[in-house]
């Protein structure tokens, strides 16, 4: 699973996964914007079949690789 | 000028009524009318030579103020994002020579080009002063004279400005209002679009005129869907109009249906492609609204087709089509030499209508590239516009197959690959670089760009792509950063000699 989602963010991202820190700062290093989020929650639901609600995760819920991967496990 | 004479109407008739909403401040038809007055009063009197005013900001409220008070003292606004960087907009003061420059953030946009700037408290402070103070209906915009200068993209790394006069957005109004239900009554608009990008002149142009409410929903809202999603459901929006982008980023939360927003009867889209997914997906969640479909580039006033799409279309495994001419406009599907193509083939699209631009301000050499002039039925002279757009037509539907050159449209703004290449080379370390369009079936996803570095950096790949979008900041608004950048030590050409466009793509779709 975990594999999957940093695919996933390095697609969105437009990087490689082994280039992802674990902390990497996604919005602060504007790695991510709203249109990038879609397309990383879509990405996962696509990939994973896990339904992350935009409406339901702050920006801070996903902040770096790390807190999206357990945010990503909560939901599974 | 039909705006400013509906909104002295308003203001007697519906004074209290709201024209703007934008977080939670409420603007009323009575105080619009008065602050652009002062407004007005203020530049007729300090700045009598008739240059344009140009307006830096987002959606504060006195945005919109300025904007009708350079229209009633008979000159052009130029609005500016605050997406842009300095470096970009002090292209546009030099360019543009405006008379003032109201700076809302206070970023000291044209701080070195000896022209006045109001920030946003000196502006308040001098609406205060010339509070009260009226213009007379003489010197308002009339004519030929321009209302607006929008600033695009353009393929040398420069913006390019495209003036619309008074003429043509009252061609452009009396196209549109029969879409619009055009009888004053109570009604709330969407006001996403950055004044900055023409998809706004649509509320601001008719929906003021027409006594309608502009809902604001200013940038900052589209980080949190949850705030969104709450201020959509208490906005009573009625009249929905943004780029297709905008509308896909609100339906990935099942929040966004007609329980949310029951007053919600039309979605009028325009700016860039309108997908079936996105069409399919409206029709399940607002079963009651009606789609229209408009096309349309910034040189010929906002959109000069439009279609309600139908059952049959949305059904249709063609694209979803970007609309029939409206009334007054004719669209030719040409060959290079401009002669008609037969129905359904192939070629660039030509508009000629009343709402076609002069053309690019004090660019001659570009205006004659693309504007041109021509007569219509009754022997009188029309101007006309090459769009650069590939299309076809089959009864009176046209349909959109792309772009004849380096043109793309990505999350409704319009962007010229070349502007972004020669932008990236400003940058210290970079040697050539050439940007690419990823495509997620018939609309553009997002761009990447490759580059070549005069001394390698040795950083690793993601660093270095952090790096040069870091530099690239002083010189590109956000929404043309390329996604992904990736450094090569050489790119590849064709046997012209130029930059390989294909091999680079293909080696973006490889998996």
């Amino acid at each position: 699973m975990e594999e999957t989602v940093m695919n996933v963010l390095a697609e969105a991202i437009g990087t490689e996964a082994d280039q992802l820190d674990a902390d990497l700062e996604l919005f602060e290093e504007e790695l991510l914007d709203s249109f990038g989020v879609i397309s990383l929650l879509v990405g996962i639901e696509d990939a994973l079949g896990v339904r992350i609600e935009p409406t339901e995760i702050t920006r801070e819920e996903i902040s770096t690789p790390a807190k999206l991967i357990a945010c990503v496990q909560a939901r599974m | 000028m039909f705006l400013l004479e509906a909104l002295k109407k308003h203001a007697v008739q519906i004074p209290e009524r709201c024209a703007l909403i934008t977080a939670g401040e409420r603007l009323t038809y009575a105080r619009l009318w008065e602050r652009s007055e002062a407004f007005a009063s203020y530049l007729n009197e300090k700045h009598p030579v008739k240059d344009p005013v140009m307006i830096y900001g987002h959606k504060e409220e006195d945005f919109l103020c300025c904007m009708i008070g350079a229209l009633k003292a008979g000159r052009a606004y130029i609005p500016v994002d605050i997406t842009l960087p300095a470096d970009r907009a002090e292209q546009i003061v030099a360019d543009a020579h405006p008379c003032v420059i109201v700076d809302f953030p206070g970023g000291g946009v044209g701080a070195d080009s000896g022209i006045p700037v109001l920030g946003a408290d000196a502006l308040a402070q001098l609406l205060e002063e010339y509070r009260g103070r009226e213009v007379s209906s003489h010197t308002w915009v009339a004519g030929k004279d321009p209302c607006y200068i929008l600033f695009t993209s353009g393929s040398t790394g420069r913006p390019k400005g495209v003036p619309i006069h008074c003429d043509n957005l009252t061609n452009f109004a009396e196209n549109l209002y029969p879409f619009c239900d055009p009888h004053e009554k109570e009604e709330v608009y969407t006001n996403q679009i950055s004044y900055a990008f023409d998809v706004s002149v649509v509320s601001v142009y008719i929906g003021l005129s027409l006594g309608r409410t502009l809902y604001s929903l200013p940038k900052t809202l589209t980080e949190n869907m949850a705030a969104l999603m709450e201020t959509l459901g208490r906005s009573d929006v009625g009249f929905w109009v943004s780029t297709p982008s905008f509308a896909e980023l609100c339906v990935t939360s099942a929040l966004f249906n007609g329980e949310l927003m029951p007053k919600l009867h039309t979605f009028l889209f325009c700016g860039e492609v309108l997908t079936h997914k996105l069409v399919d997906t409206l029709r399940q969640r607002f079963p009651k609204a009606r789609i229209i479909n408009t096309y349309g580039p910034t040189e010929a006033t906002v959109l000069v087709t439009a279609s309600e799409i139908t059952a049959e279309m949305a059904a249709d495994e063609r694209s979803i089509p970007i609309g029939e001419p409206l009334p007054e406009v004719t669209l030719l599907v040409t060959d290079e030499t401009g002669k008609e193509l037969p129905e359904g083939e192939r070629g660039e699209l030509r508009i000629i209508s009343r709402s076609v631009s002069e053309g690019y301000f004090r660019r001659p050499d570009l205006t004659q590239k693309v504007f041109f002039e021509t007569q219509d039925a009754q022997g009188k002279t029309v101007r006309g516009y090459r769009t650069g757009d590939a299309c076809y037509r089959l009864g009176n539907q046209f349909y959109y197959c792309g772009r004849m050159d380096f043109q793309i449209k990505l999350n409704g703004f319009r962007i010229e690959l070349e502007d972004i290449e020669s932008n990236l080379m400003k940058i210290d370390n970079v040697n050539r670089a050439v940007a690419i369009p990823v495509f997620d079936g018939e609309k553009v996803a997002y761009i990447a760009a490759f580059v070549s570095l005069r001394e390698p950096d040795g950083l690793p790949p993601l660093k270095q792509m952090l790096k040069i979008k870091e530099a690239a900041k002083a010189y590109l608004p956000s929404y043309m950063i390329p996604r992904k950048i990736v450094v090569k030590d050489r790119l590849p050409v064709n046997t012209n000699g130029k930059a390989d466009r294909k091999a680079l793509a293909a080696e973006l779709s490889r998996p």
